[in-house]
C-alpha cells in the first residue's frame, strides 16, 4: 500500500525516485514540499549555493559602513572589472552579491526599482531598513510556489539613513533578513566572523576599518594560494562624501599592499614563536 | 452650461492659514462650508489629520479635499509602518501634490499640509490648485486670504512665541472672515508640538471683530 505521495514519485520517476537515496530523500523535489523534520530542502540546496562561493562582509563603523569581496580571476583574458559584484542602488545604499551571480544581478535590479518607487512616491529616499525587508519578502516568495526556485544568492546591504545612521542587512536565500553591526557570507565566512567580532569591539573608523577588511579578505583566500583573485570594496563615509562609493583604486592598492605585508609578519611571527618553543623543549630535554 | 446651475459644488470658501512658530506650528480655519449662497454647515471642520503629528487644511471643493485628505492618510499610514519611525510631513505633502498634479484637470483642491516631524522639526508645505509643492514657515488659503493678506504681511514675524501666535492667527482668520462671505462661522485653531497635538476652537461671541464697523456715524 503506497501513499499517494511515493505514487507520485514512482510515477514521474520511475524505479530512480526510489533507488537513489539523497539527503533529502524525496521530499526535495520541490520547493513547495516540507520534509518530515519540517525543513525546505530547496531552501537548504539554495544556501549550499552560497556557502561555496565567494566571501563577501560588511562593517559598520563610527562615521560609515563599509562593504567588500573577494573574486577569483577566471580568466586572465577577461577585462578587469567587468565582474562587478558591489553595486549603488541608490546614492546612499549599496549591496553586494554572493552565490550564483545572475540571481544577484537580479535581485539587485529589483533593489533600485523599489528604490526609485519609494522615492517617486513618497519623496524621500528609500532607507536601509526598509529596501532589506522588501527584498527579503521578494525573495522569499520564491520559496513558496511550485513553479519558482529560490534565489541562490546571500546579499549584504549597506546603507547611511539621515535619520538612522550607518546600517547593515544580510539576507539569505530563505528570505531572513537582520541587522548586523559585522556580517560575512561565503567559503570564508567563519573566519571572517571571527576576525570582524574582535573589529567589533574597538570603534573604528571607516578609513582605519577598511585595512582591518582588506586583511580578512586576504586571510579567507590563504587556503586558495594558487588561484589569483582581487578584491571590490567600498564604503559610504565621509570620505566618499556619505555617498556609497567603490573604494578609490589607489587606497584599496596600499591597503592591499599593507595587509599582505602585515599577515607575512604575522605568519613569520608564528614561525618564529613555533621555533622558540622547539628550541625550548630541547633545552628542556638536554639540560640534566 | 446647463449643469452647472443646476449642480452647485459644495465647497470651502474658506480662510485657512499655518504658522510655524517657536516650538511648533499652528494651523487655523474658519468654518463655513457654502453652496452657492447656501451655508450647508457652519461648524465645519476643515482640518483634517493626516497622522499623529501631521495635519492637513482643506479649501477648494470639499468632496475634492476630502477624498485627498482620505487617501493621504492611507498612505502615511503605511509609511510610518514601513519605516516604524514618525513619518516625514514632506512625505504626506508629496502625495498630496500628486494627486492634485496628475489629476488637475478633475480636481479644484488647494492644500496646506503641516506638522513635525523628528527630523526637519515644525514644518509647512502648501499645494495649490496647479500642482506645486513649496515648503514656507507661513501659509494662506482660500478665498479669505486675499483680505488678511496685508495684516499677515505686516505682522508675521518668525520665531513668535505660542501666545504670540495664536493671538496672530485669531486677529488675522477674523479680519478674513469679517469681509469674505465664504468664511465666517467660529475660527478652529490645532497646535502641533514635539509633546502632542491640542485642539481648540473661538466661538463667534469671542471673535475681535464682532459688529459691522460703520463708515457713517
Amino acid at each position: 500500500q503506497m501513499c499517494i505521495r511515493d505514487r507520485y514519485q514512482r510515477r514521474v520517476h520511475g524505479d530512480q525516485g526510489f533507488v537513489i537515496k539523497m539527503a533529502g530523500s524525496g521530499y526535495d523535489y520541490d520547493v513547495s514540499t516540507l520534509s518530515p523534520e519540517g525543513k525546505i530542502y530547496q531552501v537548504e540546496y539554495a544556501m549550499k549555493a552560497t556557502e561555496n562561493s565567494s566571501t563577501i562582509l560588511g562593517m559598520v563603523c563610527k562615521d560609515g559602513v563599509l562593504l567588500g569581496t573577494e573574486k577569483l580571476i577566471v580568466s586572465e583574458m577577461m577585462v578587469s572589472g567587468s565582474d562587478r559584484r558591489v553595486y549603488s542602488v541608490t546614492k546612499q545604499i549599496g549591496m553586494v552579491i554572493t552565490g550564483l551571480l545572475p540571481d544577484g544581478r537580479c535581485l539587485i535590479d529589483r533593489a533600485k526599482e523599489e528604490s526609485a518607487s519609494f522615492q517617486k512616491q513618497y519623496g524621500i529616499p528609500i532607507t536601509g531598513k526598509v529596501l532589506a525587508d522588501r527584498i527579503a519578502q521578494f525573495m522569499h516568495m520564491n520559496t513558496i510556489y511550485l513553479w519558482a526556485r529560490p534565489y541562490g544568492c546571500n546579499i549584504i546591504i549597506a546603507s547611511l539613513d539621515e535619520g538612522t545612521g550607518p546600517a547593515l542587512h544580510l539576507i539569505d536565500p530563505s528570505g531572513q533578513c537582520f541587522g548586523y553591526f559585522g556580517c560575512a557570507a561565503g567559503k570564508g565566512r567563519q573566519i571572517a566572523r571571527n576576525e570582524i567580532e574582535k573589529l567589533g569591539s574597538k570603534n573604528l573608523t571607516c578609513k582605519e576599518c577598511a585595512f582591518h577588511l582588506a586583511k580578512i579578505l586576504h586571510k579567507c583566500h590563504e587556503e586558495m594560494k594558487e588561484k589569483k583573485f582581487e578584491l571590490e570594496m567600498s564604503w559610504i563615509c565621509p570620505e566618499s562624501g556619505m555617498v556609497h562609493q567603490m573604494l578609490p583604486k589607489d587606497i584599496q592598492k596600499e591597503l592591499e599592499a599593507r595587509a599582505q605585508e602585515t599577515l607575512e609578519k604575522e605568519a613569520m611571527a608564528d614561525v618564529q614563536s613555533q621555533i622558540m618553543k622547539n628550541i625550548n623543549i630541547c633545552l628542556l630535554y638536554t639540560s640534566d | 452650461m446647463e449643469s452647472t446651475d443646476r449642480f452647485v459644488p459644495v465647497r470651502d470658501g474658506t480662510t485657512i492659514m499655518a504658522v510655524v512658530y517657536d516650538g511648533g506650528v499652528m494651523l487655523g480655519a474658519d468654518s463655513r462650508t457654502t453652496e452657492g449662497s447656501l451655508v450647508y454647515n457652519r461648524v465645519s471642520d476643515k482640518i483634517e489629520p493626516i497622522h499623529k503629528r501631521i495635519f492637513c487644511l482643506r479649501s477648494g471643493n470639499s468632496s475634492h479635499t476630502q477624498k485627498i485628505a482620505q487617501l493621504c492618510r492611507l498612505y502615511v499610514s503605511q509609511l510610518g509602518s514601513e519605516l516604524e519611525q514618525a513619518p516625514p510631513v514632506y512625505s504626506a505633502a508629496k502625495i498630496i501634490q500628486s494627486f492634485i498634479y496628475n489629476y488637475k484637470s478633475f480636481l479644484s483642491a488647494a492644500m496646506i499640509c503641516a506638522g513635525w516631524d523628528p527630523v526637519k522639526g515644525p514644518q509647512i508645505y502648501t499645494v495649490p490648485l496647479g500642482g506645486t509643492l513649496v515648503r514656507e514657515k507661513i501659509a494662506t488659503g482660500g478665498s479669505g486670504s486675499a483680505y488678511m493678506s496685508g495684516f499677515v504681511d505686516t505682522h508675521f514675524k518668525e520665531g513668535m512665541t505660542r501666545k504670540e501666535c495664536r493671538d496672530f492667527m485669531i486677529q488675522s482668520i477674523s479680519l478674513a472672515m469679517f469681509r469674505d462671505s465664504s468664511s465666517g462661522g467660529i475660527i478652529r485653531l490645532v497646535d502641533i508640538t514635539k509633546d502632542g497635538v491640542s485642539r481648540e476652537y473661538i466661538s463667534h461671541d469671542q471673535l475681535p471683530l464682532k459688529q459691522p464697523l460703520s463708515l457713517i456715524h
